[in-house]
């Protein structure tokens, strides 16, 4: 039961609780027990625990239906170590979450465990980050402004080289069917959408160079 | 006294608008009295599924129900977030505007999770002067929801019941009563949940909600996974009861999708509940 004991006041309070629920090993001001009551059933800090708990379940829920390839290719328990190490790091300042993703390419690169000096590079790792590029520009090009409800005047496009068909890998696994992992294949796709279907076109060198030059402002 | 339901519509039974459900809507337009929109979901979002939403909202009214205003956090409210709602609720021609009595970030940062605020003073202040902006920025009734909470504050001087009817005479807005969010709320907090439905200025209740949840034994978590348990209903029955029948309801479900005509069925139920309510009440007039 609430006891009406003071508290560090409403704004101190929400420093505290975001703290403890975005990195609960953290040391913090309070303890649990100090801002929350217990139940009949649970101390205050079995119950903070269902929010920190449940702040990762529903992000890294989120996570993987923005990218089942990923997911796909990685296993689900490597794709959730990953997610959540992004998250830790780059906390969502969106009030959506389709926007949830947007900096997990770059995460990965930045944090790529064969960065270190002497490390062999490790292929896998540069098709997972041009897979989780594909699948953020996939769902951008789906909500993006286009033509079909008069919102935008040229269909939407993303302009990207990945080094392997990573789109068709996506596909597959959209379809759900089981596919390998795509050999090394460096290609260079337009992604555009046609009638509100998002369509992945490969291009030629030539050609990618082309809508490169008119649009730069879509290279992914 | 105010109007009752701050003078909104009766838009009688809804559902909530999941896209698993789109194409069913758009080919069997099925008889629901409204369909709510979870707001963030169509923020920025163009392309197949706002063409769908616009389809409906050309042949059902349209509530919109938010996840991000976050009205008690401590920053700043967020007036690109608020401007862009306003847009979306005036394309939809929406009759209000809900969110949840909660703040989901601070900082800057949004934990897309609905965190509970403590009960005082100070936070009815502070919601109370929001809850009136949000109401002068959108131009149509805000309406408040009780969000299921799984911790309490120790600070807290006023239940939850108290805090929410005084927010919503303070802030002159509405309410969204959650029926399941109450039932689970009393479990999590041994508190008489018909104590608190009783407690809450029902003309203020605008729409109620009806959901799922899932029972871990030592606490009740709200899910939205499943159908509405028998406790929910028993109190959705009271809720009914003491409103007077005229505000909204509304089924969630949010994961486990079943087909829509299953949905439909839950949905016969609460409006058979209804009319049972009514029936009684006005047998009882006549007696």
């Amino acid at each position: 039961m609430a006891d009406g004991t003071p508290g560090p006041g409403l704004a101190a309070t929400q420093r505290w609780m975001q703290a403890a629920i975005l990195d609960p090993h953290a040391p913090g001001p309070y303890a649990p027990g100090d801002v929350l009551t217990a139940s009949r059933r649970l101390s205050a800090r079995e119950r903070l625990h269902i929010h920190q708990q449940g702040y990762r379940l529903r992000l890294t829920e989120c996570m993987r239906s923005l990218h089942p390839g990923s997911v796909h290719l990685l296993g689900r328990e490597i794709f959730d170590g990953f997610a959540l190490a992004y998250l830790e790091a780059h906390p969502s300042r969106s009030p959506t979450l389709t926007g949830l993703s947007g900096g997990f390419a770059g995460h990965l690169a930045r944090t790529r465990p064969d960065a270190a000096p002497g490390a062999e590079r490790e292929p896998w790792i540069d098709l997972l980050i041009d897979l989780v590029r594909f699948e953020r520009a996939f769902t951008e090009v789906l909500d993006a402004p286009g033509p079909e409800d008069g919102t935008g005047g040229t269909p939407p496009l993303r302009l990207f080289r990945a080094c392997a068909p990573v789109h068709t890998y996506f596909t597959e696994v959209r379809r759900g069917r089981d596919p390998e992992p795509p050999a090394p294949h460096p290609v260079r796709l337009a992604v555009t959408r046609r009638d509100h279907t998002v369509v992945t076109r490969e291009l030629s060198r030539a050609a990618y160079d082309r809508l490169l030059h008119a649009h730069p402002e879509d290279a992914s | 006294m105010s109007e009752p339901r701050l003078g909104t519509p009766r838009l009688g039974f809804g559902a909530g608008l999941r896209t698993p459900h789109l194409p069913y809507i758009r080919e069997h337009r099925p008889a629901v009295g409204f369909f709510e929109i979870i707001s963030e979901n169509f923020l920025g979002c163009h392309g197949g599924r706002r063409s769908a939403l616009e389809e409906i909202a050309d042949h059902y009214p349209v509530v919109l129900h938010g996840v991000s205003l976050s009205i008690g956090s401590t920053d700043p409210l967020d007036s690109g977030y608020l401007r862009r709602l306003k847009r979306l609720a005036d394309d939809v021609d929406a009759p209000w505007v809900s969110d949840h009595v909660c703040w989901t970030g601070v900082l800057g940062i949004n934990t897309h999770d609905l965190l509970p605020l403590p009960f005082t003073e100070e936070t009815l202040a502070h919601v109370t002067d929001r809850a009136r902006i949000v109401q002068d920025v959108l131009e149509r009734p805000l309406i408040l929801e009780n969000p299921s909470s799984y911790v309490e504050f120790r600070a807290s001087t006023l239940t939850e019941w108290e805090f929410l009817a005084r927010l919503a005479e303070e802030a002159d807005c509405g309410i969204l009563l959650d029926v399941n969010n109450v039932h689970v709320s009393a479990y999590n907090h041994d508190f008489d949940p018909e104590a608190y439905l009783r407690a809450l200025p029902h003309e203020r209740v605008v729409q109620m909600h009806l959901a799922g949840h899932t029972d871990h034994g030592t606490h009740i978590i709200d899910t939205h996974d499943a159908p509405v348990a028998e406790p929910v209903w028993e109190l959705y029955r009271t809720a009914v009861e003491l409103t007077g029948g005229g505000a909204a309801t509304l089924l969630e479900r949010d994961d486990r999708l079943p087909p829509f005509p299953e949905l439909m069925a839950e949905l016969d139920r609460a409006r058979a509940v209804a009319d049972s309510v009514t029936a009684v009440t006005a047998g009882g007039g006549h007696g």
